[in-house]
């Protein structure tokens, strides 16, 4: 019997493919930036948005993803005052992950809940879920690529940028809250410890093969969308959990490009020393 | 010196009356300097840096800024765009103080040392185009005098073929070609270089000195270079400028910058 005939895969599928096509596209940026750890960073925050939305009694999508936002403005002023990026970083996130476990604990969530939201559980959602996380990975896209022109000068150089008249403080301020918007979308299909890594392993997959930073993102795209297929049918006809299958195929996928580069540059060298 | 049709530079003259409309000043007085710094101090937390540093670029003017390092070039530089704030004293870009001033596109800006590495790959037309993105603003795209102009400085720097190319697979002068063709993007009325031939090959250097060239004779750019090499201005900068111990010195006569390693502290014995 096919995977699609079950509803509860057609669910799955949609929302991991919209995180993991969109993810990477954030993560483009966030790599060239040198800052591949701020997804994860992110996702330590939301964590602490959806035990505030538990004792208060709201959506966690929500409590999370206003949150992240709140982090996300947190960390322009802190950096702004002067506080090193990597202090104020480690400041916000921390504070985040004790945060969000005095409130789960406080609001007598159960472990088994604080799993779902650390690794994921896409077999397990509604329609009613799908379509915010859908709603969010399509706002992100949105974004990304209408400000693409700046954030790529802004990625590549940012005193030249600054000085080309590009606004790179409110660009990194917008880049942080799409960063957690992404990580909230994630954070049922994948989880918030993993969803991060679709920000970077995609991108460092492409960046093996692509030679411009739009074929990267595309490529990275891609990567993202397809593991997320192969990974849920993986883990659908094998029994694996579905969010570290996926990471693990878009790992591979990066073990591949690797290989398929460094054959690429063996023959090119080959073929110079010959001639 | 390059083989562009007129078509490019008509089309930058008309650039630069509409950016610049007849001012109602009165006649005979000049337009500001491009850049202004009046009476700077500058320093990183008590380390002093820059003392009280008068200095006027006019506009189309041509002026080489020399000095050991460490002795303040980049920094200066920084101050005069607007990436630091002095501790005392003004700055004024095209005549407004600098923090206030936001017709960006007028200035070009080449970094020093930027490199062009990368880790996401990114090729030679995206940098170059990447020095628009402050005069697009959001979603809009380029013109097309503005595609026609990044062709041409393409063209101006040689980097017509490589277009395509990875910039991380580029030799070190090419990337460098790169960054400047990103600065000229805008058809800037100030050119800021810092130390753009460090690590640059006689050829690169050759391409870099013809393209100044043509941008002093045909666009009318004002040029700030920086620099620890005087064959990369001389015979074409109407002033040398010495940074020392935190101060401007002019030299008087640029042409005795030649030798400057041999000659006496005063610049202007003979050897
Ligand atoms: N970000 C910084 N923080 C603290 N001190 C700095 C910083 N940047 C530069 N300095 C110090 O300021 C002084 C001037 O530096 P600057 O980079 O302007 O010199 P420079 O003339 O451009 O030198 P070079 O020829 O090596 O490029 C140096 O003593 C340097 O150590
Ligand atoms: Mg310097
Ligand atoms: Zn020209």
């Amino acid at each position: 019997m096919s995977m699609l005939e079950f509803g509860f895969m057609q669910r799955a599928l949609v929302a991991c493919t919209a995180v993991c096509i969109v993810a990477p596209l954030v993560g483009a940026f966030v790599v060239q930036r040198r800052q591949s750890l701020i997804g994860d960073g992110m996702g330590h925050v939301a964590f602490a948005g959806v035990g505030v939305a538990f004792l208060a009694g709201f959506a966690p999508l929500w409590g999370a993803a206003g949150f992240a936002v709140l982090a996300a403005f947190a960390l322009w002023k802190l950096q702004r005052s002067g506080m090193s990026g990597d202090l104020s970083l480690a400041m916000v996130f921390y504070g985040g992950i004790a945060l969000g476990y005095l409130l789960m604990h406080r609001s007598g969530m159960g472990l088994n809940s604080v799993l779902v939201l650390l690794f994921g559980s896409p077999l397990n959602l509604d329609w009613d879920m799908v379509w915010p996380i859908v709603a969010l990975a399509g706002t992100v896209c949105v974004i990304v690529l209408a400000l693409y022109g700046p954030l790529v000068a802004a990625a590549f150089d940012e005193s030249a940028a600054r000085v080309s008249g590009v606004p790179t403080d409110k660009l990194a301020l917008v880049l942080t809250i799409v960063v957690g918007l992404i990580v909230v979308g994630g954070m049922y299909a994948l989880g918030l410890l993993l969803v991060a890594a679709m920000m970077v392993v995609p991108v460092a997959a492409a960046s093996q093969l692509a030679r411009s930073y739009r074929g990267t993102m595309a490529l990275g795209a891609a990567i993202g969308g397809s593991s997320a297929i192969i990974g849920l049918t993986l883990a659908f006809y094998a029994d694996l959990t579905p969010g570290a299958s996926i990471v693990l195929t878009a790992i591979a996928w990066y073990l591949l490009a690797a290989a398929v580069r460094s054959v690429a540059l063996r023959t090119t060298s080959d073929a110079h020393a010959s001639a | 010196m390059s083989e562009h049709g007129p078509d490019d530079h008509a089309a930058a003259a008309a650039r630069r009356a509409e950016r610049a409309p007849p001012l109602r000043r009165p006649a005979g007085v000049g337009e500001p300097p491009v850049v202004a710094f009046e009476q700077v101090t500058f320093g990183y937390g008590r380390i002093p840096v820059l003392r009280e540093v008068n200095l006027r670029i006019a506009p189309g003017e041509f002026v080489a800024l020399i000095g050991p390092n460490g002795s303040g070039k980049t920094t200066l530089m920084k101050l005069g765009l607007g990436l630091l704030r002095p501790t005392y004293g003004t700055v004024r870009l095209f005549g407004v103080p600098v923090q206030r001033f936001s017709d960006w596109a007028r200035i070009g800006y080449v970094p020093q040392r930027a490199g062009a590495e990368s880790a996401v790959p990114v090729n030679v037309a995206e940098v170059v185009r990447s020095g628009l993105a402050g005069r697009l603003g959001l979603v809009r795209r380029p013109s097309r005098a503005q595609r026609a102009h990044i062709e041409h400085v393409l063209d101006l720097m040689g980097l017509g073929p490589l277009r395509k190319q990875a910039v991380s697979a580029l030799s070190g002068g090419q990337q460098q070609r790169a960054l400047i063709a990103r600065a000229l993007v805008t058809d800037p009325d100030l050119l800021v270089l810092d130390e753009p031939t460090s690590g640059v090959d006689a050829d690169a250097r050759g391409v870099l000195r013809e393209s100044l060239e043509h941008l002093l004779r045909i666009h009318g750019v004002a040029v700030c270079y920086i620099t620890h090499d005087p064959a990369g201005f001389s015979g074409l900068a109407d002033r040398v400028l010495e940074l020392r111990a935190g101060r401007l010195v002019e030299c008087a006569d640029p042409s005795v910058h030649h030798h400057e390693h041999e000659l006496p502290a005063n610049g202007r014995g003979l050897p």
